[in-house]
């Protein structure tokens, strides 16, 4: 049972086990909940009528639906291209890039540059996605002073380009998360390193490839790891700015749960999604760090 | 770093070049902001204001919008203050106690941090309906629900590098657990309950799902709500208002991150150690 090798602790033991109470009962509701949406998932309750009070249990059915019905397939897709594009070639590859670069620049604006990343993580979800949505509009300023200047027909960007300005916006806020990470990491690179290769002959390119991105593997991929799976279930601010739309061209998967769930009113179904949900990032969280291990051996 | 070993004059003018047209890419979105929120005559557009007005804050900080401010206040801080209290003493016992399991412990407490909002959201929403709880209180316990396992594997941590002499010592002198705590441990993790306090505080601050799943009034809405509500498919866009509101609720979380930088440099490298 419960000890401690501390003599002073052994009498305080029992208030400190009482006081961690509170905190243990939060943490069993938090298990509780999931198992619960495990629950849900096998019965056709829906969020109204006589479903609402007495569910059935259905076996498998809302799985079989998941996969016989293309809305969920369809999602599956969408939140994996906005996820690869957003979050590994973006925020990752950017913030990256970034981060190297500032290492070694004498620019002035530095700190100026490294504010300007900071507020776009720092804003909250809704803000950006206020902002990106003015932005995108017919009158917004990518149309004014990209758009019109080279001579293009001002269009409602959020309609024609939905899942290219949610990436973007993705981007322009997440990047700087991945940046501080780098940025941490490339301090702990000796610089004897880089200036051996660099007498050696190694182009920039060579150094970046053969040396410092072997150096900070164990770094990329934990970054990519957390990337990952933060922007698989991310819903505030692609909903806030396109809610999906227009048609389904940006439902991600944690929208069509919520709509599913709350909107149609179909909770068994959406707690099936939920269910896949967090398979899928289970699975990718497994693959990664597989990946991470293979690698370092 | 690559290029820093020579840079020639074609690099460094290049990368230059390059942190340029970052600069320009993060920026423009934020000039636009403050260049709306003070424009008398604000629109969508990118336009140089040709006049100054503080009217568009003095609207927000009024009514319905001050309200929504407060909301979110409320919640922000009523869930950070739980959140730091419950896990403070869940986290002592758990560095200083030999608990059985204490690994599969922590490896649940950092899986629950990376679960999907989406895989407890139908339990959350139909006990709140049951129980009455859809409204800010509600709202305040499921944040720190949310919060408490990373806060909890963060402040154990934090703990564990305070050496534990210092309470000996303390016993030694004839303190009571409680004197230990209040006069030892706390003061000396001040850093560490200040980091959590406010990871949980923007956290709070920031939350857009739960509040909008669970309130139902605009007079309950949080500012992350309130904002949502008012831009949109609605009608016309007062952008001049929207503009100043964005400012407003984005002005907490930029200076809580600048204080929480200062502490986790000095505090988590100098504190405990020092004893």
């Amino acid at each position: 049972m419960i000890s401690t090798s501390h003599v002073w602790l052994r009498r305080s033991a029992k208030p400190m086990a009482i006081a961690a109470i509170p905190a243990v009962l939060f943490i069993l509701l938090f298990i509780f909940y999931a198992g619960w949406t495990i629950w849900t998932s096998f019965t056709d309750l829906s969020l109204l009528g006589r479903k609402s009070i007495n569910p059935s249990f259905v076996g498998f059915d809302n799985y079989i639906r998941l996969i016989t019905r293309d809305g969920f397939l369809q999602s599956v897709w969408t939140t994996t291209v906005f996820t690869f594009f957003s979050a590994i070639v973006g925020q990752c590859g950017i913030g990256l890039l970034l981060a190297i670069i500032m290492k070694s620049s004498r620019f002035r604006l530095k700190s100026f540059v490294e504010f300007a990343i900071l507020f776009g993580w720092l804003a909250p979800d809704v803000v950006a996605a206020f902002m990106w949505n003015a932005f995108a509009s017919s009158d917004g300023m990518i149309n004014v002073i990209i758009l019109q200047p080279l001579g293009f027909e001002s269009v409602n960007l959020l309609n024609e380009y939905a899942i290219e300005v949610v990436i973007i916006s993705n981007i322009w806020k997440g990047t700087a998360w991945s940046y501080l990470l780098f940025s941490a990491a490339l301090d702990t690179v000796s610089r004897e390193v880089i200036e051996a290769a660099y007498m050696d002959g190694a182009n920039a390119l060579q150094r970046l490839r053969h040396v410092l991105l072997p150096l900070l593997r164990a770094q990329i991929a934990t970054n990519l790891l957390f990337v990952t799976i933060w922007t698989y279930a991310f819903f505030s601010l692609i909903y806030a700015l396109t809610g999906g739309g227009p048609g389904r061209e940006t439902e991600v998967l944690s929208i069509y749960m919520y709509k599913q769930a709350f909107d149609v009113g179909k909770l068994g179904y959406g707690s099936a999604v939920a269910i896949a949900m967090m398979l899928i990032v289970g699975g990718l969280s497994i693959f990664y760090v597989r990946q991470n291990k293979d690698q370092t051996r | 770093m690559m290029t820093s070993v020579k840079p020639s004059f074609t690099q460094s003018a290049s990368t230059n070049i390059l942190l340029a047209v970052v600069v320009i890419a993060w920026l423009s979105p934020l000039s636009w902001l403050l260049m709306t929120s003070v424009n008398p005559n604000a629109s969508g557009g990118f336009v140089v204001p040709t006049s100054f007005t503080l009217d568009h804050f003095v609207t927000v900080m009024s009514g319905t919008s001050l309200r929504q401010f407060l909301n979110s206040l409320f919640i922000a801080f009523t869930s950070a203050t739980l959140t730091a209290i419950l896990a403070a003493f869940a986290a002592y016992p758990f560095s200083r106690l030999n608990i059985p399991y204490k690994n599969t412990i922590l490896w649940s407490l950092a899986l629950l941090r990376i679960l999907p909002q989406t895989a407890i959201i139908i339990p959350v929403f139909l006990t709140g309906r049951a129980l009455g709880l859809l409204n800010t209180g509600g709202v305040i316990l499921v944040l720190t629900l949310m919060n408490l396992p990373f806060a909890i594997l963060l402040l154990k941590n934090f703990f564990d590098t305070i050496p534990s002499e210092l309470e000996e010592a303390s016993y030694m002198e004839g303190a009571t657990l409680y004197q230990t705590l209040a006069h030892v441990v706390f003061p000396l993790s001040r850093a560490g309950l200040a980091v959590i306090w406010f990871m949980a505080f923007t956290t709070a601050w920031n939350e857009f799902l739960f509040p909008f799943l669970m309130l139902r009034s605009d007079q309950a809405f949080p500012m992350a709500i309130g904002l949502y509500a008012a831009f949109g498919q609605y009608g016309a866009t007062d952008y001049g208002f929207l503009t100043s509101y964005s400012i407003i609720y984005t002005a907490p979380a930029i200076f809580v991150y600048f204080l929480l930088k200062r502490n986790l440099t000095t505090g988590f490298a100098g504190v405990g150690v020092k004893g």
